[in-house]
C-alpha cells in the first residue's frame, strides 16, 4: 500500500466525517439544508507529485473512470497498491482482446451463424474484462480498450450502414484495428483505418475511380473530405492550444473545395482484395467495376483493400488503370494541390506519375504533417477520456507530447500517459470545480455497473433457428457467462439509438459525425458560458428517461440468484440476461434490523467510492443516508433479505442524480 | 414589454457582443431597433410549422423528374443510364399538373413529375396542396457563375459547402454564424412563445435533436417518434407524477430524494446543473404530451389508450415503422388535433407551435437508383398521409409540413450515385399553401433559359454561362453542382410570414434577408 502524509489526513477526516453525519439523520431541515453541494473540499490532495499517487482510494477510482470502463473494489484495491505508472506499465503490456477471435470461437466452435449481435457480445466482451469463453487468457486490456473505443468515436463507421450491417466481421476487423493501434502511431492508424473493407464502404473508397467524363462520372469525395475534415486536421487551422486561429477577426478554413475535389482523384483504384473466388479463370468482365457486395465473403472484409492500377496476376482486366495518377491529361488532375500549410512537402503538390499506393502515402503523409493533427486529435481524445472542457495549456501539453512523437511506434501511448497524468487530468476537479469533468456516455455507465457489479450472462437457450431460406442457424446461449447477449435489451444497449435501454452501443452511431460532435453544446449555462459538452447531444429528453428506466431495471432486478424459467422454451427461445450480484454488498447494507438504528452510511460510502470516486457531496450523502435509514427489516419482500431494498435504492439513485452522471 | 422578449433581446445581444462574425453584427443591431418596439404576440387562431429533415442530402433532382421537354434533353444528357448510371425513366413518372408557362410553372417550359413510386405526393400536389420550391440553397446573398461570383471566390459564401455537418447546420440555423447557434425553429419559437400558455410545449423534435429546435429561450422538447419517454420511477396512484408532486409517487421516498438532487440550479458544477435541467425538462414535459397522444389514442378492444395503434389517424399511416417519418408524422398530427380540442387537460390554449421531424438515408453516393427507390415511398407516404389526416379532422390549413435537406446533389454520376452538391428542390404541403405549382426561379433546368444560369455544368461546360473552366474537373463545374436561386433566408422567412411574425422580426431572425429583392417566395 502506498502510503503519504494525505493517506493519515484522509482517514482522520474520514473518521470526522463519520461522526458529522452519524447525527445526520436526525438533523433538522434547516441543517440538512445546508449541506455543501460540491465535494468535500478538505479532500484535495496533490502536496506530493501527483503522479506518484494514488494516495486514496477516491484518487484511485477517479483515475480508473477515466482509464477504464468503470472502477471497481479489485480494480482500486490494486491500483493502490502499485500506483499509476505501474499501472500503466501493465496496461500497456497487457494482451489485445480481439472482437473477431470472439467471432471466430462463434462461427467455428459453437457453428452460429453470426451478426451485430455477435459483435456487440465481443465488445462488451472486452470491456467488461474478465475470463475468455474460448478458454485464452483473461481480458485486462482494460486501457486499450478504452482509447479503442474513444478512436472508434473518432475514425467513425457504423452498422446503421445497410452494407456493413450485414458483415460484423468486417466491422470487428476494424475494431481491432483500433484496439491493436490504440497505443500506436496515428499515421500508421490512419493508413490502416483507410484501407480497412469496412471504411471503404462506409465512406466510398472502395471501388472509387478516376473520372470518366466521357461518361460523366467522378470521383467520389465522401472519403477524400472526411478523412481531413473528422480524421485529421478539421475545418480550421488551429493553434497548438486547440483554439483557432484568427485572421482579422475570422477563422481560417483549413481547405477549399477544390483540395477535397484533388484528395478524391488520390484517393481513386482502390478494391477488394480478392475480386475472383475462381482464381485463374479469367472472366470477361471488368474485375474492378463488377466487384462489390453482395459478391464478397466475410473473409474478404479482413483483408486490406489493394490497388488496381498495375498488372497483377489473376487480374486480367484491371485495364485501364482505375487510379488516378496524373497522366491522362483528358481525366485526370495532372498536377494535384492537397492541403497547403508552414513547412509543407513539395508545396502540398503530388505530382503525376506516381502509382495508387505512393500517392496514397503522399496524400496521408500530407495530412499527417499537417499542423492542426496534434490539437485536433489530443482534444478529442481528452474529451473522451477526462473533461469536455480541457484548459489550453492542457491541450497544449498533451499535443506537444503528440508532435514530440509523431515518428514514434508508440506515439498514442505517450498521448495517453499525458492525457491521464496531466495536472489538470488528476487536480481538475479542485482547479476548475465548476466546469471540469464530463456527462457519462449513456454506455459507459452500463459497463460501469455491470462491472462493478460483478455482472455475467445467465440463463439464455441453446435452440436451432429455421431461416426464411429454410436453412438453420444454431445458437447456444445456455449457461455461457462470458457471453453478453441480452444487452440488447431495455435494460442494456440498443441497437436502435433513440428507443430503449441507454440509447448507444458501440460502432452504432447515425452518422460519420458520430453520436455527438466535439462542439455539442447543450441550451441554457453551458451555451452562455461558451462551454461545450458534447455527450449531451445524446442526452435527449427522451434518452434521458430511457436511461434512467433502464437503470431502474438494472438497479432493482436481474439478480445471479433469480431462477432461470426459460431454459427448457424453445418455443420462444432466450438469449438470456446480463445479470449481476446485489447480495455482495449485503455486509455493507445494514449487520441489525435496520432503521436508523442499522444505519446505511457505509453501504451509500462504499458506493461513493465505486461510483463517484469519493465525490459525492455531502448534500447528496445526507439524502441518501436520510432514506435508506428508513428501510428497515419490516421491508423484506417474501425471501429476500430487507438490505437488498437498500442496495437496489441506493443504485437507481445515484445512476440517476447529477453528481454521478457527470465525471469529475 | 414582454419579459420574454425583454430576454430574447437581452439574450441575443451577449451574443453579438461575444461573436466574430462580419455577418451578424448588422442583424444585431436591427434586432434592437425592431424588438424594443413591438408588443408580444397573440393570436386567436392555431398554426404549426412541421420541418422534415431529409439527412445525407437529397438528390432532389431525381424527385422532382424533368418528364419532357428541353429540361429531359438535358437530364438524358446530364445522367447516365444503365449499370453505374442515375437515370430516372420519364416513362412511369407521376406528372405534376403545374402551370406549363408563366407563373407557377417550373419555368423552362419542360415538364416534370414524381418518381413512380410517390404517387400519394402527386396526387396531394395535383390537388393543390402542395408546392415545389425550386433550387433553394445555403447562400449569403444572391450568387451567380455568370457575374463570376462563384469561382473565384469574390462572393461571399456559405462556409463549407458540401460538408453535411456544416450544410445541415446552415439550413437549420441561418446562417450558423450566430453565436450562440440557435435554429430559425427555435428562433421563431422564442418570438412567439408569448402566445402560448407558458410551461406548454411550443418547439418538439422527434427522434433525435438539431439546432433547429434549439432557441436562445426555448430549449426543445425531444421526444420519441411515437412517445415522450417517462421515468417510470415518478409513477403513482394517479398516474406519473413531477418533483412538484413527489410525495404522490408509489415509493415517495426515494422520489422525494431523487427530485432534491434533480433540484434546479443547486449543483455545483456546471455540467451537473446542465444534467438536472434536462431531466427537470424531460420529466414536466412528457407527461403534457401523453396527456395529449392519450386523447388521440383512446382505448381499443385491443391496446390500452395512448397504444399507436388505437390513433385517430391510423387509416392514413399504415403499416408504420414506429421509428422512422410516418411514425413522427403521425404522432404530429395528433399532437395538433389534441391542441385544437380543448379538451386534453394541460393542453389547451395553444396558438403556435413548431415541429421537427426527420429521417435519413439520403447520402446516395453509390447504388442510387435503388436506394433512393428505398426511402422515397416513405417520404411520399408519410407527407401525404400526414395532411389527409389533418384534413380529416378540417386541420389541413392549420399546418404547414416543408422539407429540408443537407444539400442537393451533383448532376453527375460518381459510380452509380451522385456527391455532395449545393442547391435543391423542395416540397411544402398544407392546406393553407398555393400548390400545384413551382416556385422560386423556377427549376430553369435547360440553362440559360431562365433565371441565369443555375445548372454551372452539363455534361459538357458550354460557354452559356461565359467562359468554361479550363479543368472539367473544376469542382464548382465539371461536377454539376447547382447553385441555388432562392436562398435559405428566403424558404424560412416565407413560412415566418404565414406563421404570424411581422416583417421587422423575420428581418432579424434572418440577418441576410435584406441581401435578396424578394422576401416573399408567395408559396403560401
Amino acid at each position: 500500500m502506498r502510503t503519504s502524509l494525505c493517506v493519515f489526513a484522509y482517514r482522520a477526516r474520514s473518521l470526522a466525517f463519520g461522526l458529522i453525519v452519524g447525527g445526520g439523520a436526525g438533523m433538522s431541515a434547516n441543517a440538512v439544508a445546508a449541506l455543501s453541494h460540491g465535494p468535500d473540499p478538505l479532500f484535495h490532495d496533490g502536496v506530493e507529485g501527483i503522479t506518484a499517487g494514488p494516495f486514496n482510494d477516491s484518487d484511485a477510482s477517479r483515475f480508473l473512470a477515466q482509464a477504464t470502463f468503470g472502477p471497481t473494489d479489485t480494480d482500486i484495491a490494486h491500483i493502490r497498491s502499485v500506483g499509476y505508472n505501474a499501472w500503466l506499465s501493465e496496461q500497456f503490456a497487457a494482451a489485445a482482446s480481439h472482437e473477431l477471435t470472439y467471432l471466430d470461437w462463434a462461427t467455428n466452435t459453437l457453428g452460429e451463424d453470426i451478426g451485430q449481435g455477435n459483435r456487440q457480445e465481443a465488445w462488451f466482451l472486452a470491456a467488461l474484462g474478465g475470463h475468455d469463453p474460448a478458454g485464452g487468457a483473461d481480458h485486462t486490456d482494460q486501457l486499450r480498450q478504452r482509447v479503442a473505443f474513444a478512436l472508434s468515436e473518432i475514425l467513425v463507421i457504423s452498422d446503421q450502414n445497410t452494407t456493413l450491417s450485414g458483415y460484423p466481421e468486417g466491422m470487428a476487423y476494424m475494431y481491432d484495428m483500433l484496439v491493436d493501434n490504440a497505443f500506436g502511431n496515428y499515421r500508421q492508424l490512419l493508413e490502416k483505418v483507410t484501407l480497412s473493407p469496412a471504411m471503404g464502404v462506409y465512406l466510398n473508397m472502395m471501388g472509387n475511380r478516376r473520372a470518366d467524363l466521357v461518361n460523366n462520372l467522378h470521383p467520389d469525395e465522401n472519403y477524400g473530405r472526411e478523412i481531413n475534415q473528422l480524421f485529421g486536421i478539421g475545418l480550421v487551422m488551429l493553434n497548438i492550444d486547440g483554439t483557432p486561429q484568427l485572421s482579422g477577426g475570422q477563422q481560417i478554413p483549413t481547405y477549399t473545395q477544390n483540395t477535397i475535389t484533388n484528395f478524391a482523384h488520390v484517393f481513386t483504384g482502390w478494391s477488394w482484395h480478392d475480386c475472383d473466388e475462381d482464381q485463374g479463370v479469367q472472366f470477361a468482365y471488368d474485375q474492378f467495376t463488377y466487384c462489390f457486395p453482395p459478391y464478397e465473403m466475410p473473409q474478404d472484409f479482413r483483408t486490406p483493400m489493394i490497388p488496381f492500377d498495375t498488372t497483377i496476376p489473376l487480374y486480367p482486366n484491371n485495364s485501364p488503370s482505375y487510379h488516378d495518377n496524373g497522366t491522362d491529361a483528358t481525366n485526370d488532375v495532372v498536377s494535384k494541390q492537397l492541403l497547403l500549410y508552414p513547412g509543407v512537402i513539395n508545396s502540398g503538390i503530388l505530382v503525376a506519375n506516381g502509382t495508387a499506393a505512393s500517392d496514397l502515402q503522399f496524400a496521408l503523409d500530407n495530412i499527417y504533417n499537417h499542423p492542426n493533427v496534434a490539437p485536433f486529435i489530443s482534444k478529442q481524445l481528452i474529451q473522451r477520456l477526462v473533461t469536455s472542457n480541457p484548459s489550453t495549456d492542457y491541450v497544449t501539453r498533451v499535443a506537444t507530447v503528440f508532435n514530440a512523437n509523431r515518428s514514434s511506434a508508440t506515439q498514442l501511448r505517450e498521448v495517453v500517459k499525458a492525457i491521464l497524468l496531466d495536472p489538470e487530468a488528476r487536480l481538475g476537479q479542485w482547479r476548475n470545480a465548476d466546469t471540469f469533468g464530463k456527462l457519462r456516455e449513456p454506455l459507459l455507465t452500463l459497463t460501469h455497473f455491470w462491472r462493478a457489479m460483478d455482472a455475467k450472462h445467465m440463463c439464455g437457450t441453446n435452440f436451432v433457428q429455421t431461416n426464411d431460406d429454410n436453412s438453420t442457424t444454431n445458437y447456444k446461449y445456455k449457461n455461457q457467462p462470458y457471453r453478453y447477449a441480452g444487452y440488447s435489451t431495455v435494460y442494456g444497449a440498443d441497437d436502435v439509438q433513440y428507443g430503449v435501454g441507454v440509447g448507444q452501443a458501440a460502432m452504432d452511431a447515425l452518422t460519420v459525425f458520430n453520436f455527438f460532435k466535439p462542439s455539442f453544446a447543450p441550451s441554457g449555462e453551458l451555451t452562455a458560458r461558451g462551454l461545450v459538452a458534447p455527450e449531451f447531444q445524446l442526452q435527449t429528453d427522451s434518452v434521458i428517461a430511457n436511461t434512467g428506466n433502464s437503470a431502474t431495471y438494472r438497479a432493482y432486478g436481474l439478480d445471479i440468484a433469480d431462477t432461470c424459467d426459460d431454459q427448457g422454451n424453445t418455443t420462444y427461445p432466450e438469449f438470456g440476461d446480463v445479470k449481476v450480484n446485489h447480495a455482495k454488498d449485503l455486509a455493507l447494507a445494514g449487520s441489525g434490523q435496520g432503521g436508523s438504528a442499522d444505519p446505511s452510511d457505509r453501504l451509500v460510502d462504499a458506493y461513493n467510492k465505486r461510483f463517484m470516486s469519493g465525490q459525492m457531496s455531502p448534500y447528496m450523502r445526507d439524502q441518501l443516508i436520510t432514506y435508506l435509514n428508513k428501510i428497515d427489516h419490516n421491508w423484506a419482500n417474501g425471501t429476500d433479505d430487507w438490505r437488498l431494498q437498500r442496495i437496489y435504492r441506493a443504485l437507481y439513485l445515484i445512476f440517476t442524480s447529477p453528481e454521478y452522471m457527470v465525471q469529475k | 414589454m414582454h419579459v420574454d422578449r425583454r430576454k430574447f433581446i437581452k439574450d441575443t445581444l451577449c451574443a453579438a457582443m461575444g461573436g466574430v462574425s462580419v455577418y451578424s453584427a448588422l442583424g444585431q443591431m436591427k434586432l434592437l431597433q425592431a424588438a424594443t418596439a413591438q408588443a408580444a404576440y397573440t393570436f386567436s387562431d392555431y398554426k404549426a410549422l412541421v420541418c422534415v429533415f431529409l439527412y445525407g442530402g437529397n438528390d432532389s433532382f431525381n424527385m422532382i423528374v424533368p418528364a419532357s421537354g428541353g429540361a429531359r434533353t438535358a437530364y438524358n444528357a446530364t445522367r447516365p443510364t444503365g449499370s453505374g448510371g442515375i437515370n430516372v425513366s420519364a416513362s412511369g413518372l407521376h406528372l405534376l399538373n403545374a402551370p406549363t408557362s408563366g407563373a407557377g410553372s417550373p419555368g423552362d417550359a419542360s415538364g416534370y413529375g414524381l418518381p413512380p413510386n410517390m404517387p400519394e405526393l402527386a396526387t396531394v400536389f395535383n390537388a393543390g396542396k402542395a408546392a415545389i420550391v425550386a433550387n433553394v440553397g445555403t447562400l449569403i446573398r444572391p450568387t451567380q457563375r455568370a457575374a463570376n461570383q462563384y469561382l473565384p471566390d469574390s462572393a461571399p459564401l456559405p462556409p463549407q459547402l458540401f460538408s453535411h455537418s456544416d450544410q445541415t447546420s446552415y439550413w437549420q440555423s441561418s446562417p450558423p454564424t450566430n453565436q450562440p447557434v440557435t435554429g430559425w425553429g427555435g428562433r421563431i419559437a422564442d418570438l412567439v412563445m408569448s402566445a402560448n400558455p407558458a410551461g406548454l410545449p411550443i418547439l418538439t423534435g422527434l427522434g433525435g435533436q438539431d439546432a433547429f429546435t434549439r432557441g436562445n429561450n426555448v430549449s426543445g422538447y425531444v421526444m420519441n417518434s411515437y412517445s415522450a419517454a417517462s421515468l417510470g420511477f415518478l409513477n403513482g396512484n394517479n398516474g406519473a407524477v413531477t418533483c412538484s408532486n413527489p410525495a404522490g409517487a408509489y415509493d415517495s421516498g426515494a422520489a422525494t430524494a431523487f427530485c432534491n438532487m434533480q433540484q434546479s440550479n443547486t449543483q455545483s458544477n456546471a455540467m451537473e446543473r446542465a444534467f438536472a435541467a434536462s431531466m427537470n425538462h424531460s420529466i414536466n414535459t412528457s407527461g403534457i404530451i401523453n396527456a395529449a397522444l392519450a386523447k388521440a389514442r383512446p382505448v381499443s378492444a385491443q391496446y390500452g389508450v395512448g397504444d399507436p395503434r388505437n390513433s385517430i389517424f391510423k387509416t392514413f399511416f399504415t403499416n408504420p415503422s414506429g421509428y422512422d417519418l410516418d411514425s413522427q408524422l403521425q404522432t404530429v398530427a395528433e399532437l395538433i388535433w389534441a391542441a385544437n380540442q380543448g379538451a386534453v387537460p394541460g393542453y389547451t390554449g395553444l396558438k403556435r407551435q413548431v415541429f421537427f421531424v426527420s429521417t435519413g438515408g439520403y447520402d446516395t453516393h453509390s447504388d442510387e437508383i435503388n436506394s433512393h427507390a428505398d426511402i422515397l415511398p416513405l417520404l411520399s407516404k408519410s407527407l401525404a398521409g400526414f395532411y389527409n389526416a389533418l384534413n380529416s379532422k378540417g386541420l389541413a390549413s392549420a399546418a404547414t409540413a416543408f422539407t429540408c435537406s443537407d444539400f442537393g446533389r451533383t448532376m453527375t454520376a460518381n459510380n452509380g450515385g451522385t456527391d455532395h452538391g449545393w442547391g435543391s428542390h423542395h416540397l411544402v404541403v398544407g392546406g393553407a399553401v398555393k400548390g400545384k405549382k413551382f416556385y422560386g426561379n423556377g427549376c430553369g433546368f435547360t440553362a440559360g433559359t431562365n433565371y441565369g444560369v443555375i445548372m454551372p455544368s452539363l455534361k459538357n461546360p458550354s460557354t452559356s454561362w461565359g467562359t468554361p473552366s479550363p479543368n472539367q474537373n473544376d469542382s464548382g463545374d465539371g461536377y454539376g453542382r447547382v447553385i441555388p436561386t432562392s436562398s435559405v433566408d428566403q424558404y424560412a422567412a416565407t413560412l415566418a410570414a404565414w406563421f404570424g411574425l411581422n416583417t421587422s422580426d423575420i428581418n432579424l431572425l434572418f440577418p441576410n434577408l435584406s441581401n435578396f429583392t424578394t422576401k416573399n417566395l408567395g408559396f403560401i
